[in-house]
């Protein structure tokens, strides 16, 4: 769980261009500035990489928080498991 | 992070590295370029562009080019275009990039409407982009467009019947496309988008969630391919092409090493598996090279040797008239790209190099790095597709000058209208001027006398394969005649296509081998051989030809040959080999008749 926090946290440093950020769960793109539609679908992309899972168009209409981000990811490491 | 750090990144980027040009676009966005811009570009579209607009910016700058660029709304074309005040026009733009998509065609044929309705709905799109431009031209007389084509959708209710009926959306899209082509105006250039979507692969292209969410028409992974189509063209708009090709020779021009093998035995010859992929390869520079590119020779060899293939190799494409500059010494190739662009009177930087060898083109790389260096893959049958993949020759507009096409247009309409479906197919044989020649096998030839005999399934009698040591034992015995042909036309030479192997055994002339090359079928040559073989048969002084057909999978063809010929069947023949063949026997006194389209050299 740590673990998908920190790499979480890594991708949103990189693809939002901002070192300082440290992610908590309530946190929306209002929070992050560099979070913007465009960015919002690079680290979508980058998610997908790298934890190796797809989200549907849905799951992605429908993000608003870290939290849920978080809880998405899970979700699918968890299915991909079961497979 | 600094300027020149990010410069440097920038430099190094692949194409199909999309997430580190997305990353790197947005921080590139994020600097302030002191340098003062170079060129005012404004970009419209229906759909989300702001990907586009991003990258497009910072593969500019790689270019050198500090662009300011208008960024226009989402789905805002007519609202920028046909407003009169809109920001658009305040912007002054020298070049607008209009971003079409297929889903601007909002109004499509009904099912089995009649061709003057659907023809309707292509004049009204027609006029509709016509205004758009002309409304443009009107406003700012010196901005030149670049339009895309429309990239058509996968989608196909009626499936593959939509290639069949011109009421379908395909056909639509389809037929819109060659209007532009045909249509457009002169400040108009289109950007075939459809082209390198079908490169890309269709399937590969659409990304149905990313447009669902954010109205963008193509998947990211490819944004970076996308923009530099524009790229060449904008860099091409502002005069920087590349206008000549610098080659090699060895392996590059021709398999094989001119100073080890001659002239004569480097391999250009489109009859051989290697040799064919340099001929291929040699066409297509050829027809670079009437397109206005030119082309130069930088060789390490002596210059007469160099020279030898072009004069007396007949199989050789490029002529030594097709370059404009041969150098061909031991000098170190640096220098002579040098000379080279100076001889031209070009700038390096409008130089690309082709060479096989990756040590030549590191130095290159290294010394001259304005030279654009061609990363030349291992197999020369890749070679065309490299050279053409890396856009190098992107221009604005053709120059007319080197452009041949008097010349080509005759060659083709000739070959045209012999090609039209004749009703009298031997008006067409005729017309093709076919000439052969028999040759009795000689060591030189034994290689692909073998080859053939080896691979031919079709047109073989017996199928019997043998190795080239074999055939080298016989060529020397008494009983055994090897005989070849080669055969031409007026369009094409196409070598040895058939192999005989004869065997005198008292006074029967056994057919041992018979074989000919798939692609010379039904133009009678076959008649041709039977005469010669006949011929042979008499010198030796036999009294009849046998000739056995052994059935396989593949050789149905050539069943009733012997009939055809006027061979009798002998049943139950003693002759026979195989339980299943057939054996058959022609008399000698009875001379063969059968019509030949061939003249005999």
């Amino acid at each position: 769980m740590e673990d998908i926090k920190e790499k979480v946290q890594e991708i949103f440093r990189e693809v939002f261009d901002d070192e300082t950020i440290i992610l908590q769960e309530s946190m929306t793109s209002e929070d992050i500035s560099g979070w913007d539609s465009l960015t919002h679908f690079q680290m979508i992309m980058e998610i997908e990489l790298e934890f190796n899972i797809k989200f549907t168009t849905k799951e992605i209409a429908n993000l608003a928080t870290v939290g849920e981000l978080i809880a998405m990811i899970e979700n699918h490491l968890m299915n991909n498991k079961e497979e | 992070m600094e300027l020149q750090e990010i410069e440097s990144i920038i430099s190094k980027i692949s194409l199909e590295d999309y997430r580190s040009i997305l990353r790197y676009a947005k921080k590139f966005e994020k600097l302030n370029i002191q340098t003062e811009y170079g060129i005012r570009i404004a970009v419209i579209g229906s759909g989300s562009i702001q990907y586009f607009v991003q990258v497009l910016r910072m593969m500019l700058y790689r270019e050198g080019v500090h662009a300011d660029i208008y960024e226009g709304n989402y789905n805002g074309i007519e609202m920028d275009i046909l407003n009169k005040k809109s920001n658009l026009y305040l912007f002054e733009p020298q070049l607008i990039i209009i971003l079409s998509d297929y889903r601007d065609i909002k109004n499509l044929p009904d099912f089995f409407e009649p061709q003057e309705s659907v023809e309707k709905y292509l004049e009204y799109y027609l006029e509709y982009y016509f205004n758009l431009w002309n409304t443009i031209k009107k406003r700012l007389p010196a901005c030149d467009i670049l339009q895309t084509n429309f990239v058509i959708p996968i989608e196909r209710a009626l499936g593959n019947l939509e290639a069949n009926y011109n009421f379908s959306s395909q056909y639509i899209y389809k037929k819109m496309n060659i209007i532009f082509s045909e249509k457009h105006p002169p400040y108009v250039t289109i950007i075939d988008l459809e082209y390198l979507s079908s490169l890309i692969g269709k399937i590969n292209w659409f990304d149905n969630s990313l447009y669902i969410l954010s109205k963008v028409p193509f998947a990211l992974q490819y944004i970076g391919y996308i923009v530099d189509l524009f790229i060449k063209l904008i860099t091409a708009w502002l005069g920087k092409i590349k206008k000549c090709l610098v080659l090699d020779l060895d392996n590059t021009l021709w398999g094989g090493i001119v100073s080890e093998e001659g002239s004569l035995k480097v391999n250009i010859d489109p009859n051989d598996a290697e040799g064919e992929a340099y001929w291929l390869f040699q066409k297509y520079l050829k027809t670079l090279k009437k397109r206005g590119v030119l082309l130069a020779v930088c060789s390490k060899n002596d210059l007469n040797i160099a020279k030898g293939p072009f004069i007396e190799n007949k199989n050789m494409i490029l002529r030594l008239n097709d370059f404009a500059a041969f150098y061909a010494n031991w000098d170190n190739k640096a220098d002579n790209i040098n000379k080279i662009a100076k001889e031209l009177n070009v700038g390096l930087d409008s130089l690309v190099f082709f060479d096989d060898n990756p040590a030549e083109r590191e130095i290159i790389k290294m010394v001259v790095p304005e030279v654009k260096v061609i990363d030349v893959p291992k197999d020369p049958a890749d070679y065309v597709r490299a050279l053409e993949l890396s856009k190098s020759f992107e221009w604005f507009q053709l120059t007319k000058e080197d452009c041949h096409r008097a010349e080509t247009y005759e060659k083709n309409k000739e070959r045209m209208e012999l090609e039209r479906i004749s009703i009298d197919y031997s008006e067409y044989l005729q017309a093709l001027q076919m000439h052969a020649t028999i040759l009795e096998v000689s060591h030189d030839i034994v290689k692909r006398f073998t080859q053939l005999i080896n691979k031919s399934n079709q047109f073989n009698l017996r199928s019997r394969r043998y190795l080239e040591p074999y055939i080298e034992n016989i060529l020397s015995e008494k009983e055994y005649k090897l005989l070849a042909v080669k055969l031409s036309d007026k369009f094409s030479d196409y070598g040895i296509v058939s192999c005989v192997i004869l065997k005198k055994i008292d006074k029967k002339c056994m057919i041992d081998t018979w074989v000919m090359s798939c692609r010379v079928l039904k133009r009678s040559l076959e008649f041709l051989t039977f005469k010669y073989i006949y011929e042979y048969a008499c010198q030796w002084g036999c009294e009849s030809i046998y000739g056995e057909y052994i059935p396989t999978l593949k050789n149905n063809i050539v069943k009733d040959l012997y009939n055809e010929l006027g061979f009798e069947f002998e049943d139950d023949s003693e002759m026979r080999t195989t339980n299943d063949s057939q054996v058959y026997c022609y008399q000698i006194g009875k001379v063969p008749q059968n019509k030949i389209y061939i003249q005999e050299d």
